[in-house]
C-alpha cells in the first residue's frame, strides 16, 4: 500500500501563500508515512492542486516513484493500489500509440484516462484509490476514484476556502476540513461533473435481488485460485496471514500450490533467501487455538512458517497506537487489529513487504454463525449482500489500516471482482446451512476444495468451524481488554455516556475506553460519523437482528454469543467448566453495527445492556 | 541502532504515565521499527524500540540478568560480546543479543566495567535490588543520548532529544564517554584514554600497524545477521571503508546468507562529482553499487524533517545530514539495515583543509583532539540520526578505540601536511593503505584530495538551500536576528531558517543549547581561526572556503567568482560559490 494526500482547488495562490500551502501539504503527507516508508513526492500543479505520494515499493521498486504522468506530463496521477490486469491494459495501450515511462502497475491509468475519459474505472482489475488531475485544457480538473470493494481506504473532505482534500487516512485531512466523510468505495468523484458522486462498480449482485444459478463447485474452484495467482504479482518477499481457519488455509494452500511458478519470474531482483517456499505468519498468545491450527494447515503444506506471539499486556499498550492507525472505535474491529497491528511489525521486520490473507469469506458466503438463522434464502441472500457493502468499514479497513501501520500491504482474494461475481450468482439456497444435509456455514466453498487425489487441505480442516478471531488468538484477550477498560472507566463515567456521547453511544467500559481515545485523536464532529454504529449480534447488521426474537434483547459484538451454533462451543465449555462463552454474552454489546449504506451509519435504537 | 527512554523516580505512577512514556517512546520509533517493549518496576520506567540487527527472533528489549533483578534497556553494538560470554562463565544468556552482556557484566563487576565493551551504546541499566540505577554513553558519541531532569524528581535518559523534551524542565546532551551514576548521583568519565589529555606523543609513524588496526576495525563490524552495504562517497575515508569490507566480506556470517558481493551506496545530484568519484572505486572493487539521485526540491521538502530528526540548526550539518537522509530512506526500502560509513577520519588524521595552515605539531595535534572531543555534536549526530530516522543504523570503523589509541599515538610531525616532502592531507592513512602489490585502491584514488559532502552531491545543493532561505526570510528579519536569538545567533538567511524550523520542534532554550555555536572556518573549532589572521575576518561553515589548498580547486573553478571574498583570494579560483559569508560553527566541547 502507499499513502495518498491531495488538495485541490486552491485557486493560483500568491507565492508566499503557495510555499506555505507546499510546506503545509508536506507536512500532513507526513502522516501517511507508515504507509509508503520507501520514498515521497509531491506535484505542485499551477499552485493550484498538490498530489502527494508516499511510497511502498513492490512492483517496479527501482524507478515507480510517483506521482505518476502521461507522456507530456499534462495528467498526472497519485496512486495507491495494485493494478494486477496492467500487463494486458500496457499491452493493450501501447498498441495504442502509447509509451509508459517507469514499470510501476499504476501507470496504466494517466494513459487509460488519455484514452478513455473517466469511464476507464471499471477497466481496471484489482485494489486502488486514486486522485488524477488533468492540465490539458487550460484550468486543471481532477477526478478521483476508490476500488468496488474498498479495499483501500480513502477520505474526502472540503475546506471552508472551497478546496477539495482527498486523502488515504483520516489522519492527514482531519483538522484542515469542514467536513470530511469516507470516500464511498466503487465511486469516483470529478470536478468536471459537478462535483458529485457517480458509482461505477454497477455488478449484478449489487441490487440484491436473488441469483438463481446452481452451484458449481468446479467453476468457484477455479474463480478462487485464479484470484489468489493474480495476487501474486510482486517484486518483494511476500507470505500469507495463517490463522489456520478455513478462509486463510485455503489461500495458503492456493498460494503455496502456484508459488513455484511465480518465483521463477521474480528473478529479476536479488533473491533474499526466500526461495520458491510460501512463508506464513501466525500470532497469538501463548498456546491459543490460532497457533495450534495454524501450524498444523503450515506443516500439512510445508510453508516456512513463522510463529509470534504476544502478551495481554503488549496488546494493550498497543490500543492507542491502533486506534490511531485503524481510526474507529468499533469494539470488534479494534479488538481484531491489535493482534494483526503486531503482527503486521514482527512481519515487516522480516524484510517481507507483502501478505495475502482471507478477508471477505465470511461476508460472501455466510459464514458468520447467526448465519444459521437466517429464515430463509432471500433473507440469507440480501444479509450477505449487506456484509460485503459494510466491509470497508469493518475487515477491510481492519486488514489494510492495521497492516498499512508498518508498511506492509494486504491482499484479500475472496474480494477479488471477478470472484464475487461468480460467488454472488450462486443461488442462495446452497449457502444456506443445512444440518439435515450435512452443510455447515460457508459449505459450497469447502465443498469445492474437497479435491480427490492432491488434497489442498485434510478433511477435518477444510470442515472446521469457525473460530473468530479475536478468540482464536487466544481467551484472555478480550478479558484482559476488559480489565483494562474497567480500571480506566468508572460507573459514573458509563452512566453519562448519552450525554458525552450522544452518537453512537458506548455500551460498556470497553467501548467507552476506546471511544475516549479516538476523540482525543480525532476530535471533530465528522470523524465521529466515519465509524458506523447501531444494534448487532455476533457481527450481523441491525436488520438481521430481527431474525431472532431473542437477540435484539442481548446483542453481542462477538462471535461468542453465537447462540449455540458452534459444536465446539458446547464441547469446550463443558470440559473445562469454565465459560469464555457466558460472559461475553452477559457484559454485551459494544455494538457492532454493520451499516448498509456507504455513508450512512445507522442509529444506535435498541437498548444494549451495560 | 535502537531507541531507547528511561524515566527513573516518576512521582505519579498510574496507568496515565504508562501511557505517557508509551506515547513518548514512540517517538523513537524510527529507530527502531522491528518491536518495541516497555519494562516497569515500582516508579521506574525502561522501553526500548528495537532495530534487530543480531538475534532478529529472541533480542527483544529490555534484557535481564538470569532472575531478572538487574534490567537494561540499550542503543549500542557490542563488538566483543564474545569474548566478553566467555569470560563470564557462571552466567546464563537468555538472548543471543549482543547487548545482554551489559546486564551480566553489571552483576560482576559492579559500576567499572564499561570500559570492557567494545563498540558503541547508549544504555540505562536498573538495579532493582536497591534500586539504584547507572546510565552511560559511548567513548567518542556514536549513540546519541539526552538526559533531563522533570519537575516531580524523576531523572530522564532518552536516544533524542524528541522524547524528552516535552516532560523534562531542563536536559543537556549526555556527555560521551560518561557514566551517570544514582549512587552517587553525578557524571564521571569512565573514558580516560592516552590522547585525551592532548600532550603531545611521540611515537614514530607504522604503517603496517596503522593499516592492520584499521583493518580490525572494519572486520568487527561486520558483525550482523542482516543484509548490510558501505556508504560510499568516492572520497578516501568511505573508499577505505568499502574496500576493507569487501576485502574481508567472504569471512563472515552474514555472505554466506546473503551473498559476499559488497553493496555500496551513493547519492547526489544527477551528475555530480561524488556519483562519478564512487561509481569509479565501486567498479574498481567489483561491489553491486546503488546510485540514488535527488533534487533540489526533494531536498528541501525534506527539510522540515532533517531538523527534527538531527535535532540540530547547525547550518553545515543541517546541508550534509539532507542527502544522507533521503538516501538511507532509499537504502531501507532496499531491505537493507546496516551501513558502514567514513565519519571520524577528518578528525583523527587532521583532514580539514583549514589544517594546511597549523602553525606547528602540537598546534596540529590539539586541533584533532578538540575535533574528535566535539565529534558527537557534529558528524556522529548526523551519521546516527540521519541513518535512524529510516531504520537504517550507520557503523563507523574509524572511531574504534583501539584505532583511535593508535592513530592518536603518531608523533603529529607525520600528520603534518608537508609540501616539501610530498605529504598531503591525511597522508598517514594514505600512505598505510599503499600496497602495491595488492593494492586496496588505485593510486589516483588514495591520493585523491578531499571534497567537502556538501559540495559533493552537487554544486547547486547550497545554492539552492540559500535561495530557498532567502525566500523564508526577509533582510528586517535578519536584521534583528540578536534579538529574537541572543544565543547563537544566526549570521545568514540560511542559518535563521533553520533555526526558525528548530524552535519551531524544540521551543525550550535547554534544546537551544545543546547545539554548539561559535566562530569557525571551514569546519575549525575557534581555536583554530587563530591560525590565519584573515580568517577571523570571514568566517565560512563549508569547506569551500579551504583558503587555496585544494588542488583540484584551482583546475576546474571557473569564473563564478565567490562574491565575497577569499582570504587568500586568487579572485574565484576555488568554489567558493558566494559561500565565504559567515556563519558560525564550532565546536562547544561537551558538558
Amino acid at each position: 500500500m502507499c499513502g495518498i494526500l491531495a488538495v485541490l482547488g486552491c485557486g493560483a495562490e500568491a507565492p508566499q501563500q503557495a510555499n506555505k500551502r507546499r510546506a503545509r501539504v508536506l507536512e500532513l503527507s507526513r502522516r501517511l508515512k507508515h504507509r509508503g516508508p520507501d520514498w515521497s513526492g509531491l506535484r505542485q500543479v499551477d499552485d493550484d492542486c498538490y498530489l502527494s505520494h508516499q511510497r511502498l515499493a513492490i512492483i517496479d521498486p527501482a524507478s515507480g516513484d510517483q506521482p505518476l504522468y502521461n507522456e507530456d506530463q499534462s495528467v498526472v496521477v497519485a496512486v495507491n493500489g495494485e493494478i494486477y490486469n496492467h500487463k494486458l491494459l500496457r499491452d493493450r495501450l501501447s498498441a495504442a500509440g502509447h509509451s509508459f515511462r517507469t514499470g510501476s502497475d499504476c501507470e496504466v491509468i494517466a494513459h487509460l484516462y488519455e484514452e478513455h475519459g473517466e469511464g476507464f474505472v471499471d477497466m481496471l482489475d484489482g485494489v486502488f484509490s486514486f486522485v488524477l488531475v488533468d492540465t490539458r485544457h487550460g484550468s486543471s480538473s481532477f477526478m478521483a476514484a476508490r476500488d468496488a470493494i474498498g479495499v483501500t481506504p480513502l477520505y474526502i473532505g472540503w475546506g471552508i476556502d472551497g478546496t477539495v482534500w482527498i486523502s488515504s487516512e483520516m489522519k492527514a485531512l482531519h483538522d484542515e476540513c469542514e467536513h470530511f466523510d469516507i470516500f464511498p468505495p466503487g465511486h469516483l468523484y470529478s470536478s468536471t461533473s459537478g462535483f458529485t458522486f457517480r458509482q461505477w462498480y454497477n455488478p449484478p449482485w449489487y441490487d440484491e435481488t436473488i441469483p438463481s444459478t446452481p452451484y458449481n463447485p468446479a467453476a468457484l474452484r477455479e474463480a478462487f485460485e485464479k484470484a489468489v495467482t493474480k495476487r501474486l504479482m510482486t517484486d518483494v518477499p511476500f507470505g500469507v496471514l495463517l490463522s489456520g481457519g478455513l478462509d486463510s488455509s485455503l489461500v495458503a494452500a492456493v498460494a503455496a500450490r502456484h508459488m513455484s511458478a511465480t518465483t521463477t519470474k521474480n528473478a529479476g531482483g536479488n533473491d533474499h533467501g526466500w526461495g520458491t517456499k510460501l512463508h506464513s505468519f501466525c500470532v497469538g498468545l501463548v498456546g491459543s487455538p490460532d497457533l495450534k491450527a495454524a501450524r498444523e494447515v503450515a506443516d500439512y503444506l510445508g510453508t516456512h512458517h513463522h510463529e509470534f506471539h504476544f502478551t495481554v499486556q503488549d496488546g494493550i499498550d498497543a490500543i492507542e497506537d491502533v486506534i490511531y492507525h485503524t481510526e474507529t472505535y468499533d469494539v470488534t474491529t479494534i479488538r481484531a487489529s491489535t493482534p494483526m497491528f503486531l503482527m503486521s511489525r514482527k512481519i515487516k521486520s522480516l524484510g517481507v513487504k507483502m501478505v495475502i490473507s482471507g478477508e471477505g469469506s465470511d461476508e460472501i458466503f455466510g459464514g458468520y454463525l447467526y448465519f444459521h438463522k437466517a429464515p430463509d434464502k432471500d433473507e440469507f441472500h440480501r444479509e450477505t449482500c449487506r456484509k460485503i457493502k459494510a466491509l470497508h468499514q469493518y475487515d477491510c479497513l481492519r486488514a489494510n489500516k492495521a497492516t498499512s501501520a508498518w508498511g506492509l500491504e494486504a491482499r484479500v482474494p475472496f474480494l477479488d471482482k471477478e470472484f464475487i461475481n461468480v460467488a454472488m450468482d450462486i443461488d442462495p439456497e446452497w449457502k444456506m446451512v443445512r444440518p439435515d444435509l450435512g452443510r455447515i456455514e460457508k459449505w459450497v466453498l469447502r465443498k469445492a476444495f474437497e479435491v480427490e487425489g492432491h488434497p489442498f487441505l485434510p478433511k477435518h480442516i477444510l470442515y472446521r468451524q469457525k473460530e473468530q478471531f479475536s478468540d482464536g488468538v487466544g481467551y484472555s484477550w478480550i478479558d484482559g481488554l476488559k480489565a483494562h477498560a474497567a480500571s480506566n472507566v468508572t460507573d459514573k463515567m458509563l452512566s453519562n455516556a448519552k450525554f458525552i456521547f450522544p452518537h453512537n453511544t458506548p455500551t460498556t467500559k470497553e467501548a467507552y475506553y476506546y471511544r475516549m481515545i479516538f476523540e482525543r485523536l480525532f476530535p471533530e464532529k465528522p470523524a465521529i460519523l466515519t465509524v458506523p454504529g447501531g444494534p448487532s449480534v455476533a457481527c450481523s447488521t441491525a436488520k438481521a437482528i430481527e431474525w431472532d426474537a431473542q437477540w435484539s434483547a442481548n446483542p453481542d459484538p462477538s462471535g461468542r454469543a453465537a447462540l449455540g451454533v458452534h459444536l465446539s462451543a458446547y464441547q469446550s465449555e463443558s470440559e473445562s467448566g469454565e465459560q469464555h462463552v457466558l460472559p461475553d454474552t452477559m457484559a454485551a454489546g459494544a455494538k457492532k453495527p454493520r451499516t448498509i449504506k456507504v455513508t450512512t451509519t445507522t442509529p444506535p435504537g435498541v437498548a444494549i445492556e451495560g | 541502532m535502537c531507541g531507547i527512554l528511561a524515566v527513573l523516580g516518576v512521582a505519579d505512577v498510574s496507568l496515565a504515565k504508562r501511557s505517557r512514556i508509551i506515547e513518548l517512546s514512540r517517538r523513537l520509533r524510527h529507530r527502531g521499527p522491528d518491536w518495541s517493549g516497555l519494562h516497569c518496576h515500582q516508579d521506574c520506567y525502561l522501553a526500548h524500540q528495537r532495530l534487530a540487527i543480531v538475534d532478529p527472533t529472541s533480542g527483544d528489549q529490555p534484557l535481564y540478568n538470569e532472575d531478572k533483578t538487574v534490567v537494561v534497556t540499550v542503543n549500542g553494538e557490542i563488538y566483543n560480546h564474545e569474548q566478553l560470554k566467555a569470560k563470564l562463565t557462571t552466567h546464563k544468556f537468555q538472548t543471543g543479543s549482543d547487548c545482554e552482556v551489559i546486564a551480566h557484566l553489571y552483576e560482576e563487576y559492579g559500576e567499572e566495567f564499561v570500559d570492557m565493551l567494545d563498540g558503541m551504546f547508549a544504555f540505562v541499566l536498573l538495579d532493582t535490588r536497591d534500586k539504584s540505577f547507572i546510565a552511560a554513553r559511548d567513548a567518542i558519541g556514536i549513540c546519541p543520548l539526552y538526559m533531563g531532569w522533570g519537575l516531580d524528581g524523576s531523572v530522564w535518559f532518552s536516544s533524542e532529544m524528541k522524547a524528552l523534551s516535552d516532560d523534562c524542565e531542563r536536559f543537556i546532551t549526555f556527555p560521551p564517554g560518561h557514566l551517570y551514576s544514582s549512587k552517587t548521583g553525578g557524571l564521571r568519565r569512565w573514558y580516560n584514554p592516552p590522547w585525551f589529555s592532548e600532550s603531545i606523543p611521540s611515537t614514530p609513524y607504522n604503517a603496517l600497524l596503522l593499516r592492520e588496526m584499521f583493518e580490525k576495525s572494519v572486520t568487527k563490524r561486520l558483525m550482523a545477521d542482516v543484509p548490510f552495504g558501505v556508504l560510499l562517497s568516492g572520497g578516501l575515508d568511505s573508499s577505505l571503508v568499502a574496500s576493507v569490507a569487501s576485502r574481508h566480506l567472504e569471512e563472515t556470517k552474514v555472505a554466506r546468507q546473503w551473498g559476499n558481493k559488497l553493496h555500496t551506496f551513493c547519492i547526489g545530484l544527477k551528475g555530480s562529482p561524488d556519483l562519478k568519484a564512487a561509481r569509479e572505486v565501486a567498479d574498481y572493487l567489483g561491489t553491486v553499487h546503488h546510485e540514488f539521485n535527488f533534487t533540489v526540491q526533494e531536498g528541501i521538502d525534506a527539510l522540515e524533517e532533517v531538523i527534527y530528526h538531527i535535532e540540530t540548526y547547525d547550518v553545515t550539518t543541517i546541508r550534509a545530514s539532507t542527502p544522507m537522509f533521503l538516501m538511507s530512506r532509499k537504502i531501507k526500502s532496499l531491505g537493507v539495515k546496516m551501513v558502514l560509513s567514513g565519519e571520524g577520519s577528518d578528525e583523527i588524521f587532521g583532514g580539514y583543509l583549514y589544517f594546511h595552515k597549523a602553525p606547528n605539531k602540537k598546534e596540529f595535534h590539539e586541533e584533532t583532539c578538540r575535533k574528535i572531543k566535539s565529534l558527537h555534536l557534529y558528524d556522529c549526530l548526523r551519521a546516527n540520526k540521519a541513518t535512524s530516522a529510516w531504520g537504517v543504523e550507520a557503523r563507523v570503523p574509524f572511531l574504534d578505540k583501539s584505532f583511535i589509541n593508535v592513530a592518536m599515538d603518531i608523533d603529529p610531525e607525520w600528520k603534518m601536511i608537508r609540501r616539501d616532502l610530498g605529504r598531503i592531507e591525511k597522508w598517514v592513512i594514505r600512505n598505510a593503505f599503499d600496497d602495491e602489490k595488492r593494492p586496496y585502491l588505485p593510486k589516483h584514488i588514495l591520493y585523491r584530495q578531499k571534497e567537502q559532502f556538501s559540495d559533493g552531491v552537487g554544486y547547486s545543493w547550497i545554492d539552492g538551500l540559500k535561495d530557498h532561505a532567502s525566500q523564508h526570510v526577509s533582510d528586517s528579519m535578519m536584521m534583528n536576528a540578536s534579538f529574537v536569538y541572543p544565543e547563537n545567533t544566526p549570521t545568514t538567511k540560511e542559518g535563521y531558517y533553520y533555526r526558525m524550523i528548530f524552535e519551531k520542534f524544540f521551543p525550550k532554550p535547554a534544546a537551544r543549547s545543546t547545539v554548539p555555536g561559535g566562530p569557525s572556518v571551514a569546519c575549525s573549532t575557534a581555536k583554530a581561526v587563530e591560525w590565519d589572521a584573515a580568517w577571523s575576518k570571514n568566517l565560512d561553515p563549508s569547506g569551500r572556503a579551504a583558503l587555496g589548498v585544494h588542488d583540484a580547486a584551482y583546475e576546474d573553478t571557473p569564473g563564478e567568482a565567490p562574491a565575497a571574498i577569499d582570504p587568500v583570494a586568487d579572485n574565484g579560483l576555488h568554489q567558493a560559490i558566494g559561500e565565504s559569508l559567515v556563519k558560525p560553527v564550532a565546536p562547544a566541547t561537551a558538558v
